[in-house]
């Protein structure tokens, strides 16, 4: 009973701290004014960013939600099919499949990619400043080397006859392999050029992250003894939740959306298992006389990939400000 | 209306975020070449016609066929572009969004029917006469023609399968002659393959399965995996033999673990990698050009067939086609160049092309095929003749139905290479197509030449 006469105010006041921030009619004459003109000047200034999301991003959702109802092409009128286009797609084995493997490459590349950057990014904090920059230069360089590029270095590096790799395995007396031929191997070999691409940033980041953790955390940790596990368990991690909540949910969309590399690599091959979701979609728009099908993939895509992310939004409650 | 105008907002935001891409696109090797655009005679017509970037040797045929065209004539003036094949899809997306899309374009026989019957392009009939029509060979009329009229001039046919083979490694090993069955393609495949080289190449991937196998599709079940009216699967043990000769010779190590190119690259067997390789008839041009050293140990042969009937086909007829987009406003002008260029206007000009490419290429026309023949007799291709007299006569149109079921049944053929169980892997393929049949409709739409 005590509890339930507790919770009652907490309750109003959270209800009134969010009517907080509208405006109300009740506030001084003078006061209005003076928000009108701010809201006039906020919205004037929001303007030029809400008309170019407008045209160029809310518009184009909007007009493909609508044509992914339709056979449509550009020589034909387009013929309403109601939600065959979205029962094609959601009956259609081969995109499952690419969204559970898109899944799986990104459970492949994401974590490896945090802690790998965690740790060379702790690696750069500790370092005197002119190899601390020379690093910093080194692990982002992959990130401005164009995908594309990328993967045929990586196909000559894997290329079964004449490969690097093979070459290398070779010396240890081990047989050559087929990495993007194999069913077995494809997809991990995909992942590898996924996280080198992506670590220069990630790294970029971490260190910006730990480098603003305050020096007096770490202060009060030496103090009472604690070890570098201690500090980074404790002090590090636990500050940079914001940091590895944006990185996962980036990282995350960004490898369940991965399409150079099996466009350029394998073209999804072999028997499908680098057929990641975006190349499945690419596959269908090249190839479909109507591009319905495609839009109702690409909307149903961009559906998993929401709810995830707000999944892992909710699991790592991030809306808290962890260092204020 | 107001939706009209929605629709053509739409359209132009995704064409702008297109044509972003398609420049980006340009930025890759080999830039679309533009000629004939500047000295256009007053009052003439201009005619846009997009050619697929292909070898340097066809490219410079293009431009002079364009120039002789412009030259012979005031009226009409065709501006060629040449586009590269990793672009093609973006800008031609592109122009398409915007309205832009050329009047005339190069496309390969599989896409004819299918651009046809949504309104992509215009039927050529009313334009070139039946005494042009009546030199075209019939099975290749049919593939570029829906219920009577003609959508596409064929400007060349290319057997997609031909047995090229290393005729020292076979004298070294003690084989006499070219495999005539799948048999003993297996066994010298065994034979052959020591170190670095394999004793059998050929398409390992679905998409290149996909097309690359469909004359064998025709050996070896007498039909392809749909039925003609495309109302059901037609995948049965029929194709066993097929997908159980591409397993063995995986499991035994005559095929390499992973392809080592696509299909359409003479690059392995010009370097010796290969025994035997099944590849098109494109690549007696690549071998003269960059290998002429092995020309000399280069045999070609049709590929053996499955039930011994040396007149089955084993390959299709793929190549290209020229159309003329359905939104041109000048059909009649565009049709007047491709008649003067592939129909008999000038043929010692287009013999000139065929020749360009070794005669590794033939030509659709009766007239222009005796010729080709003739003059390849006397060329530097030593295998035009045997691909000209012995595949070519037998080998069948590209299929026409939806890339999606071709793509099923070469997963099937994947499946089988890499370990399925064959009966399964044709149950799988069969319960995809006749999905592929319901999904998209098929049911009685294949179109009626």
């Amino acid at each position: 009973m005590t509890q339930t006469v507790q919770a009652e105010p907490t309750t109003l006041g959270t209800a009134a701290a969010r009517r907080r921030g509208r405006p109300s009619g009740k506030q001084p004459r003078a006061r209005t004014g003076m928000n009108a003109r701010s809201n006039k000047m906020a919205y004037l200034m929001l303007a030029p960013v809400v008309i170019l999301l407008t045209i160029f991003v809310v518009w184009p959702v909007v007009y493909a939600v609508y044509l992914s109802f339709y056979n449509w092409s550009f020589y034909t009128d387009p013929i309403p099919v109601g939600w065959r286009n979205y029962m094609n797609v959601l009956g259609d084995r081969t995109f499952i499949e690419s969204v559970g493997r898109g899944l799986l490459f990104a459970v492949m590349v994401v974590p490896v990619q945090l802690v790998i950057a965690f740790l060379f990014a702790s690696l750069v904090r500790t370092v005197s400043g002119r190899v601390a920059t020379l690093l910093k230069v080194s692990i982002y360089i992959p990130t401005i080397v164009s995908g594309v590029i990328a993967s045929i270095i990586f196909v000559l590096i894997y290329n079964y006859q004449g490969g690097i790799l093979n070459a290398f395995v070779g010396l240890f007396g081990v047989e050559k392999q087929a990495w993007l031929g194999n069913v077995a191997t494809a997809l991990p070999a995909l992942a590898v050029p996924a996280i080198w691409l992506g670590l220069g940033i990630c790294s970029l980041i971490m260190l910006a992250g730990m480098v603003d953790i305050p020096a007096t955390y770490y202060e009060a940790a030496d103090l009472d003894g604690a070890n570098w596990f201690q500090k980074t368990f404790f002090v590090t991690i636990p500050l940079m939740k914001n940091i590895f909540l944006f990185l996962l949910i980036t990282g995350f969309t960004a490898a369940v959306q991965q399409f150079e590399l099996p466009l350029v690599m394998t073209d999804g091959g072999p028997l499908e298992r680098t057929l990641l979701p975006n190349l499945y979609i690419f596959q269908h728009f090249r190839n479909d006389t109507y591009v319905g099908y495609s839009i109702a993939a690409a909307i149903l895509l961009m559906v998993v990939l929401g709810s995830i992310s707000a999944v892992i939004f909710r699991v790592l409650n991030s809306e808290k400000a962890v260092d204020g | 209306m107001r939706i009209n105008r929605f629709r053509a907002a739409g359209l132009a935001a995704a064409a702008g975020a297109l044509a972003l891409t398609a420049a980006c696109g340009s930025g890759t090797p080999g830039q679309p070449a533009d000629t004939g655009g500047d000295d256009a005679p007053e009052g003439a017509t201009t005619v846009e016609f997009w050619q697929l970037s292909f070898q340097d040797v066809e490219n410079e045929w293009y431009e002079a066929a364009v120039d002789a065209f412009n030259e012979s004539q005031d009226e009409i003036h065709v501006n060629l572009t040449q586009v590269p094949g990793d672009a093609w899809e973006q800008r031609m997306t592109a122009a398409q969004a915007a309205g832009n899309a050329p009047d005339m374009y190069t496309i390969a026989y599989n896409g004819v029917v299918s651009a046809a019957t949504t309104g992509q392009i215009t039927s050529l009939s009313p334009y070139i006469g039946d005494d042009v029509w009546s030199d075209v060979q019939e099975d290749v009329l049919a593939s570029i023609s829906v219920e009577g009229e003609h959508y596409a001039f064929p400007m060349l046919v290319e057997p997609s399968a031909v047995l090229w083979y290393r005729t020292d490694l076979f004298e070294e090993a003690g084989i006499d002659g070219p495999p005539t069955t799948w048999e003993e393609l297996q066994d010298y495949a065994a034979q052959l393959t020591t170190g670095d080289v394999y004793g059998f190449g050929a398409a390992q991937s679905a998409g290149d399965m996909g097309w690359s196998t469909w004359g064998l599709q025709w050996n070896v079940a007498g039909h392809l995996p749909i039925s003609d009216d495309w109302s059901e699967a037609q995948v049965g043990d029929e194709y066993a033999p097929l997908l159980q000769a591409w397993q063995d010779m995986y499991k035994a190590g005559s095929m390499p673990q992973q392809a080592l190119a696509g299909y359409a690259d003479a690059n392995p067997l010009g370097e010796g990698h290969l025994a035997m390789n099944m590849g098109g008839s494109w690549f007696a041009s690549v071998l003269i050009n960059d290998f002429p050293e092995m020309v000399g140990n280069i045999g070609a042969a049709p590929m053996p067939s499955f039930h011994g009937d040396p007149e089955a086909p084993t390959a299709t007829l793929g190549g290209w086609t020229w159309v003329v987009d359905a939104k041109s406003e000048v059909p009649e002008e565009a049709a007047a160049f491709i008649e003067a260029t592939l129909g008999g206007g000038d043929d010692e000009q287009l013999l000139e092309y065929f020749a360009g490419t070794q005669f590794s290429k033939y030509s659709p026309r009766a007239s222009v095929n005796e010729a080709l023949i003739e003059a390849a007799a006397s060329s530097e291709n030593p295998w035009a003749a045997t691909i000209a007299e012995q595949i070519v006569p037998f080998s069948k149109p590209e299929a026409s139905y939806p890339w999606d079921i071709s793509m099923a049944f070469a997963t099937a053929l994947e499946q089988a290479m890499q370990g399925t169980d064959v009966s399964t892997a044709l149950a799988d393929a069969e319960a995809e197509i006749n999905r592929l049949i319901e999904a998209n409709q098929l049911a009685g739409t294949a179109p009626q030449p």
